[in-house]
């Protein structure tokens, strides 16, 4: 305990000087934008940034970069809200009550909770990474395949309760979304699979180009059709600052999300937008009115948009204290250490105390920067909705295609994109749900990877899902989720459609 | 071209920025030069190429982009590189000698490597192979693993990345020694090493710079390397071919700079020459020694890089065919 607080002191030492203060500003501010504008991720703006960072120290050029990431998580939901297009992959779920909650004149509530949820998760995650870091790694690493593969079933598990209308629809869905994934290198022998002879699908389809297709283009489409005169607003404004009764709806959902997003960014191959799609699913599972959700819940921001911030903290523990990346933004963070000199190991805390302690001591002064940056901005945010849709969605529709662009550089993937647009917008006019598709989609490679990777190390077969205690554990609660929601489907729908 | 032509001059006496300005061709370059890199951001690959280009913008003062053009485990920027990038200058590849494999195996003779043309060498990677310092394993000599995967087949757990060398090297010890490993596959060298320290597989494979922070934490121990030499920086690893008293285990990742065939032979004599330029400098060379990577003799004094590149590129071919993995 001491240690950490002394850690922490030095941490402040380091980065409370004025340049380190404007790079970690810089960072917060690049990474709102980053996360407002759709299609522009967290990880395409590091790999812009990486080059500005060598001529920066070390300590400098790591609070800019960390800043940008989970400044991302801030940013992203503002889109998400007011245009129903998410910011970037951790913040589609934040669509579906966020953007109702906009047509009905509470964008700014919605806007509100999102900042202030983010910067109680973001805020949490450091406290707790201050003080557990080095022990909670040193757990997370025995983390294996048989542990992550109970943690995705628990997670498709989870999303069946994301269904809202047809289970069978929503089922069909969940499929789609598998068969999807499943194109490109199969993980164990590195064959092709329905590529068709395809370099381009070769490396599978891209999160991104699905991503902004189903939900941004798809979007633009249907609202085209009936709205080309007038606004998004079904509404007034109503409200700028969230009231009393969201509050009380949404604290619970905010810690919860919390703490989810914590633990799914610390395993391996999570990271926020897993952290997010779960906190979602939770909170629809454990609501008294679960029909609420989709219609402009609060709780259906605060918890998704909470989990994506903490699960920032949650995986840069693997990078910092054991040199492990768990997803594609933190190897990045990675690599900019490395161009540096820098090798993150086990001894990293103890051998570059300043830089450790550092990063994490700018972590608490980043978190409050991005809440006074985003909280005025509501007020701006909300008044966008007064454009006359027809001048703002060839804006909007250019953002989709530079941002899903400029993330491989790869033409093929805006085919992609305009693919899912067109199939997103027809799968909602048959009220097909896409969330659905979407988990499913992101969670499937890591479903198979890891049930072949546990069965290719058993010795017994399948039983090495049983006999791992966490695993077992895991798949348990699952099976009990599973017969919950069969029951209470049967209840409310009188019978199986 | 003979290559030699190209190079620059090896007096290292003269000025190297005075001879770069004489290669220079008055109307290049007017925009800025692509990097080309096929691999994502962060990797292995793109800090080489990010570092490469942070020298040679110091040195000639053009203007560098690296982009990473990434999908289909590298394919994709292949694929563009070989076929569609405009060989005027503007496009430089910095690639890694998996182009080769993807060229054999996976272009179906839509394009071969050799519409690459290498500019200049880089540095290399071997394939080292890791054990643990705990667990049943600790102390073994490669030999020792191996033996005890004959003794006992199919018990010790080999993190691999499929359809690659990590796999390939499986083969070749298989294939002699008669011992059987199960072959646990990952995304990426890094994530087996994890895996590793987590006690989830046994061996791992990679490369020195994903490895060197657990080292120097005393969670792994490397076995052998599968270069043709020693490493500098660990001494006491043997190679495969020592300790296995062979020739084949050779499985490493070099990497290079190529333009687009057909670029204009003065802009290619140009890049090469500030490529070369760049990689004398001590400042960039202890740069990549931190980053943990290695320089093959054979391809640092090269005469020929084309000639020597393809030599390499042949005894891969010679395994696929060997193998059976192309006809």
């Amino acid at each position: 305990m001491m240690e950490a607080l002394n850690g922490l002191l030095t941490g402040f030492g380091v980065i409370l000087t004025p340049a380190n203060l404007y790079l970690c500003f810089l960072g917060s501010l690049i990474g709102t934008l980053v996360g407002v504008l759709p299609g522009v991720g967290p990880l395409a703006a590091l790999a812009l940034l990486l080059p500005v960072t060598f001529t920066l120290s070390p300590i400098g050029g790591m609070v800019m970069l960390a800043s940008i990431f989970y400044g991302a998580m801030y940013g992203g939901s503002t889109t998400s809200i007011l245009l129903n297009i998410p910011g970037e992959a951790a913040s589609v779920v934040t669509c579906i009550d966020g953007h109702q909650m906009a047509r009905q004149g509470r964008a700014g509530p919605a806007l509100g909770i999102a900042a202030i949820g983010s910067f109680i998760a973001g805020t949490l995650g450091v406290v707790i990474m201050t003080f557990f870091a080095p022990a909670i790694a040193a757990a997370a690493i025995r983390f294996g395949p048989p542990e992550n593969f109970a943690l995705m079933v628990l997670g498709l598990v989870c999303t069946l309760f994301m269904i809202s209308g047809s289970t069978i629809k929503g089922v069909l869905m969940m499929a789609l979304g598998f068969l999807t994934a499943a194109v490109g290198l199969d993980v164990v022998n590195g064959r092709e699979r329905y590529t068709f002879g395809s370099v381009d699908l070769s490396g599978g389809i891209e999160l991104l180009a699905l991503v902004i297709g189903l939900f941004g283009v798809a979007e633009i489409l249907s609202n085209v059709e009936t709205m080309a005169k007038t606004t998004l607003l079904a509404d007034r404004i109503r409200g700028l600052w969230p009231s009393l009764a969201d509050w009380r709806a949404s604290w619970r959902a905010i810690l919860r999300g919390s703490g989810l997003g914590f633990v799914l960014g610390l395993v391996p191959g999570g990271g926020p937008v897993t952290a997010a799609f779960m906190s979602y699913a939770l909170e629809k599972r454990i609501a008294a009115q679960p029909d609420r959700f989709g219609k402009g819940a609060i709780e259906g921001v605060a918890g998704p948009e909470s989990a994506n911030n903490s699960a920032v903290a949650g995986s840069l523990i693997p990078v910092l204290s054991l040199g492990i990346p768990g997803n594609p933004v933190t190897a990045l963070l990675l690599g900019a250490l490395i161009i540096q000199g820098i090798q993150p190991g086990p001894l990293f805390i103890a051998q570059r105390p300043d830089l450790f302690w550092g990063i994490v001591a700018s972590m608490y002064v980043g978190n409050v920067f991005l809440l006074l940056l985003n909280l005025p901005l509501v007020g701006l945010w909300v008044q966008f909705l007064r454009i006359p849709y027809r001048v703002m969605f060839p804006v909007v529709l250019l953002l989709c295609v530079v941002g899903t662009y400029s993330a491989n550089k790869n033409v093929f993937d805006l085919w992609v994109m305009l693919a899912f647009g067109v199939a997103g917008y027809v799968l909602r006019k048959l009220e097909y749900d896409l969330a659905p598709f979407v988990i499913a989609f992101v969670l499937a490679p890591l479903l198979e990877q890891s049930l072949r990777q546990s069965l290719v190390m058993s010795s017994d077969g399948a039983m090495i899902l049983i006999k791992r205690p966490v695993t077992g554990l895991l798949l348990a609660a699952s099976v009990v989720l599973t017969f919950l929601m069969f029951r209470r489907r049967t209840k409310t729908e009188g019978g199986l459609p | 071209m003979p290559w030699s032509l190209l190079s620059a001059p090896a007096g290292a006496q003269s000025d190297p920025k005075a001879d770069l300005a004489k290669l220079k061709p008055k109307d290049f370059p007017t925009q800025p030069i692509e990097f080309t890199v096929v691999y994502p951001a962060g990797g292995g690959m793109d800090v080489s190429a990010r570092l490469l280009a942070k020298h040679v913008e110091n040195l000639t003062g053009d203007r560098i982009l690296v982009n990473n053009r990434t999908g289909g485990a590298g394919m994709v920027g292949h694929s563009y590189l070989a076929t569609q990038a405009k060989p005027d200058g503007y496009t430089v590849g910095v690639v890694a000698s998996l182009l080769w494999g993807d060229a054999m195996l996976r272009a179906q003779g839509r394009w071969s490597f050799t519409d690459l043309e290498p500019i200049a060498y880089v540095n290399s990677d071997a394939l080292i192979w890791v054990g643990s310092t705990e667990g049943p394993y600790k102390g073994m000599s490669i030999k020792d693993v191996v033996n005890a995967a004959k003794d006992k087949p199919n018990t010790i757990r080999v993190a691999i990345v499929p359809g690659s060398m990590w796999e390939y090297i499986l083969d070749q010890i298989e294939a002699n020694s008669g011992a059987k490993f199960l072959r646990v596959p990952f995304q990426g060298g890094g994530a087996g090493i994890t895996a590793l320290i987590g006690g989830n597989v046994d061996i791992a494979q990679g490369f020195y710079s994903e490895f060197r922070g657990h080292l120097e934490g005393g969670k792994v121990a490397p076995l052998a390397v599968a270069a043709a030499g020693r490493m500098d920086f660990l001494k006491g690893m043997p190679t495969f071919n020592e300790a296995f008293g062979s020739n084949e285990y050779l499985w490493q990742l070099v990497r290079y700079a190529v333009v687009p065939k057909d670029t204009p032979a003065d802009r290619k004599a140009y890049l090469a020459a500030a490529v070369q330029t760049a990689m004398k400098d001590p400042e960039l060379i202890a740069e990549y020694r931190k980053q943990g990577v290695f320089f093959d003799p054979k391809l640092e004094n090269s005469k020929n890089l084309a000639a020597d590149l393809n030599a390499y590129a042949e005894v891969e071919r010679q395994f696929y065919i060997k193998t059976g993995r192309l006809k």
